[in-house]
């Protein structure tokens, strides 16, 4: 009887692990290999004709050498910038850290396209704020933000919080000794950071800078807002271009484009790996209250400093989109005969395809957040398994899921349109042209984000917990639900809002898999944008904004209950 | 909501007039208009008559054609009439056979240069594209050789043939003019024209003080002037061009009666104020246009011949392509 049940119990965690597998396999993995198929066979058979072809392409060669240039400097650029600020917030003795944090990392959370609206309703001559100071360009003059320095500086601004958050974790688990070890040998601070700090960083600086690039090479967003007008065309627009304007007869040819974009990705992803492995073993010691060099006298210069950065960044653009969402009609200083709410009442109220939108991004964005959520339990319970097989198992899953997150996400859409654009076999159901294909594509795209936070609290986890579960014989589907899924609650709902706002902020997965009655916000902003509607563009991006500081604010009543470090701007 | 009003008022007209013995059964309409108007101008059609059910489907005129060239090449076209947004395209589908004639439709107010002589195809409204400037700009063009003088040097914006469909025909019109003609192109690419993107990014760097000068279709700066932008729509002295929203029957409709009751009833003076309440420059012109335009006698129409720009479509893109460098 024991043993019936038991072999029933180990049946009901292999078909979970099965069905998981399969999941992961289906969403993430099926799809990216239909994009190599295609762009990497011709009639069948496996060919390099159509990639030497589009290789040899003047536009497609233009297009890479712009995203392998313009990835390649941003990432540079914000290594430096995030670690920089890392090292300042990190170990000195600034004032209103836990504020700090939050204002520099608050740029990562609002989408690139918003960003991207805000800066160029900023810089350019009808900018409200410059125009107020006495500072806007010459009307007629050419935007400067509309070159390779503005997508550069644009997707710096962008990323370096990825790189700040990085390093500050690194510089938190820092074996404080050898610090302390250094500084009583009387080196100085300058020494300190570059014979100690700076060599003993070195993996999470590499870490931080292949995810600067591998974002900066997928966004979509600053590409097409600053990049058409710039004339300076990356390869994600220019498969959006050629999709739109061709429609899926180009399906091929924008295969085989998405084949070389994901490539560089996957070839940085390599490399880094590589790299990460020949440097030392880094030294985890455990985490620790920061260091607080103390700045005396300099401080407060210090503090100067960090904070005009910070309201440049943050003030100059939201105080110019706020400014453009109030005016009746772009181009119009704001003052009060031309201040009105009329866009928000737009946007708000009479707009059908905006409220729509508002609905479609909600409903998705939530629904993507519970599913991967109650993945992410099962996933994260076989990742740290006590057995080999199942570990393994569940790491391979999980790698899919890494993968389709690194991989641009017009890759991903691309994937998910060659996937499911014919009807789905013994259902004859078609997915293209719904709302559901985004929903699936949002799963695939972003279960990585949701999986960490989960995957994290498994491992601090007390394995008895299950032997004592067992002994009571409770099965394994009890065993999650009672004992496994409660203390991972939290950690598995701070995933969630993680993946709720990242959907709900997206452009780039939908760009190319919206319809008309299918519209998502991301979309509906870039097109009005797109569309000369800017003021309209304006007010939805600050509703969204918004939406996004509540939704920040509201999860840190989480940040006690979670393994620290997975709420971003909390310690 | 003023919109809305008086669509319900047109609608409550077009109720009391329906008759019996109408057309009735299942209408199939591919359409480029967008959605809000799409939606008003089928119910407005549906409450004339309502025995005929609309099924519609919206999508950008690109993407409708290739929807259709797909079910084309199948062997099953669906939908029974088209109204998308320009005669070039409207043209192909008439020389490759794909056109029904509708003999008995009354063009005789319009202007014969809107309609297709053989009446495969009818123009229902103007979208014209002319000539755009912000009003703090040193100069006030009133010709397109205006764009031409050092004032506009570096300051110009237009929409990209590639990406736009009036872009294309507005190319086509103005270099086929022999005043003009491909020189002027050029002299456009040696002001520093940098043509990308659609007509709402050119109005927005004109209305945002980037640009100064350029060409755009009408409603844009129009409307947004009304509101207080500091832009002004220029009808130039040599006429505009106009992309005209064509609706044609195909010749696999499965319903040709009720396709040719929805053709009259745009082509109506009823169809032409719902067109008019819309905000655009209708067809016909003795229906008042939407406020901020002129009356449609004082519109001049560039001379433009559909099956000349069908026939020259690509070597104009590839002539526009190798001055502007794509």
């Amino acid at each position: 009887m024991a043993q019936a049940q038991n072999s029933k119990l180990l049946n009901g965690e292999r078909i979970s692990l099965a069905i998981l597998l399969l999941c992961a396999t289906l969403l993430c993995g099926l799809p990216l290999l239909l994009v190599f198929k295609i762009g990497l066979t011709q009639d069948g058979a496996l060919a390099l004709t159509p990639l030497a072809e589009a290789i040899s392409s003047r536009s497609v060669q233009r297009a890479l050498w712009h995203s392998m240039e313009s990835s390649l400097l941003s990432a540079l650029a914000a290594t430096v910038l995030g670690t920089v600020l890392a090292l300042v917030v990190g170990l000195t003795d600034v004032r209103a850290k836990g504020l700090l944090v939050f204002l520099i990392l608050l740029p990562m959370m609002i989408p690139p396209h918003v960003t991207a609206i805000a800066w160029i309703q900023a810089l350019g001559p009808a900018s409200p704020v410059l125009r107020w100071i006495g500072l806007a360009p010459e009307i007629g003059s050419t935007h400067p933000l509309y070159s390779r320095e503005g997508l550069v500086l644009l997707l710096t601004l962008q990323h370096s919080p990825l790189v700040f958050l990085l390093v500050r974790a690194a510089l938190r688990s820092f074996p404080r000794e050898l610090s302390d070890a250094a500084r009583v040998s009387g080196a100085g601070a300058f020494r300190l950071l570059t014979r100690v700090t700076l060599p003993l960083l070195a993996p999470a600086l590499l870490a931080g800078f292949a995810l600067a690039f591998i974002a900066a090479l997928g966004n979509f967003g600053i590409n097409a807002l600053i990049g058409i007008p710039a004339r300076y065309t990356t390869l994600p627009v220019l498969i959006w271009r050629r999709l739109a304007s061709f429609g899926p007869d180009v399906l091929p040819n924008v295969a085989v484009i998405s084949v070389i974009l994901a490539m560089v990705a996957l070839a940085a992803l390599l490399i880094q790996g590589f790299l990460q492995r020949r440097m030392r073993a880094s030294l985890i010691g455990l985490p620790q209250d920061p260091l607080a060099i103390s700045l005396g006298s300099k401080r407060i210069w210090v503090e100067v400093g960090l904070w005009s950065f910070v309201g440049l960044v943050l003030l100059l653009p939201a105080a110019s989109l706020l400014a453009t969402s109030l005016v009746k009609t772009y181009g119009l200083p704001l003052s009060s005969s031309t201040l009105n709410l009329d866009n928000f009442a737009e946007v708000l109220w009479r707009q059908s395809v905006t409220l729509r939108a508002f609905a479609n991004s909600t409903l998705i964005a939530a629904i993507a957040a519970g599913v991967i959520a109650v993945i992410s339990i099962f996933l994260g319970y076989f990742v740290s398994h006590r057995y080999k097989a199942y570990r393994r198992t569940g790491t391979a899953t999980a790698a899919q899921a890494e993968i389709a997150f690194a991989v641009p996400g017009l890759v991903m859409s691309i994937a998910f349109i060659l996937a499911f654009i014919h009807p789905l076999p013994f259902l004859n159901i078609s997915l293209y042209n719904t709302l559901w294909i985004i929903l699936i594509a949002y799963i695939s795209a972003f279960l990585a984000v949701g999986l960490k936070p989960v995957a994290a609290a498994f491992v601090q986890m007390d394995r008895s917990l299950e032997d004592a579960a067992r002994v009571s014989g409770a099965g394994f589907f009890r065993r999650i639900r009672r004992v496994f899924a409660p203390l991972v609650a939290p950690s598995a709902a701070s995933g969630a809002i993680l993946v709720f706002l990242t959907a709900y902020n997206e452009v780039t997965v939908s760009a190319l898999l919206w319809s008309t009655g299918n519209e998502t916000i991301g979309t509906t902003i870039f097109n009005y944008e797109d569309g000369g509607y800017t003021t309209l563009a304006a007010a939805m991006s600050v509703v969204v904004v918004l939406a996004t500081i509540l939704v920040m604010l509201g999860m840190n009543g989480l940040a006690k209950r979670v393994p620290s470090g997975t709420i971003p701007w909390k310690d | 909501m003023k919109k809305f009003l008086m669509a319900a008022g047109i609608l409550a007209g077009a109720t009391a007039s329906a008759f019996a013995g109408d057309v009735s059964g299942k209408l199939v309409l591919y359409t480029s208009q967008p959605n809000q108007d799409a939606q008003a101008t089928v119910d407005a059609f549906t409450a004339k008559h309502p025995g005929v059910e609309i099924e519609w489907v919206r999508d950008g005129t690109t993407k409708m054609m290739a929807k259709l060239r797909t079910e084309i090449e199948a062997g099953a076209p669906k939908p029974d009439v088209l109204l998308i947004a320009d005669m070039v395209t409207m043209e192909g589908l008439k020389q490759e056979g794909r056109l029904m004639a509708h003999e008995g439709a009354d063009v005789s107010a319009y202007d014969p240069a809107l309609m297709d002589d053989d009446k495969t195809y009818f123009s229902t409204k103007l979208i014209t594209s002319g000539i755009v400037y912000n009003t703090n700009a040193p100069m006030k063009p009133s010709s397109y050789k205006d764009l031409l003088k050092p004032e506009a040097k570096d300051k110009l914006a237009m929409p990209s043939p590639l990406t736009s469909g009036a872009a294309t025909i507005h190319m086509a019109a103005l270099t086929s003019n022999p005043d003009l003609g491909w020189a002027y192109y050029e002299g456009l690419a040696d002001q520093g024209a940098n043509p990308k993107g659609g007509n709402g990014g050119t109005y927005k760097a004109i209305a945002g003080g980037e640009k100064l000068y350029g060409f755009v279709v009408d409603f844009l700066p129009i409307r947004e002037k009304l509101k207080g932008a500091p832009v002004e729509f220029v009808f130039p002295e040599e006429g505009v061009s106009a992309v005209t929203e064509p609706v044609a029957i195909l010749s696999t409709a499965q319903n040709p009666d009720a396709a040719k009751a929805f053709v009259d009833f745009l082509l109506s003076e009823e169809g032409q104020k719902l067109a008019s309440s819309q905000g655009y420059l209708p067809a016909h012109p003795a229906v008042a246009a939407p406020e901020g335009f002129p009356a449609r006698d004082q519109i001049k129409l560039m001379d433009f011949d559909p099956a000349k720009a069908l026939e020259q479509d690509q070597a104009n893109k590839i002539k526009f392509t190798e001055i502007f460098g794509g």
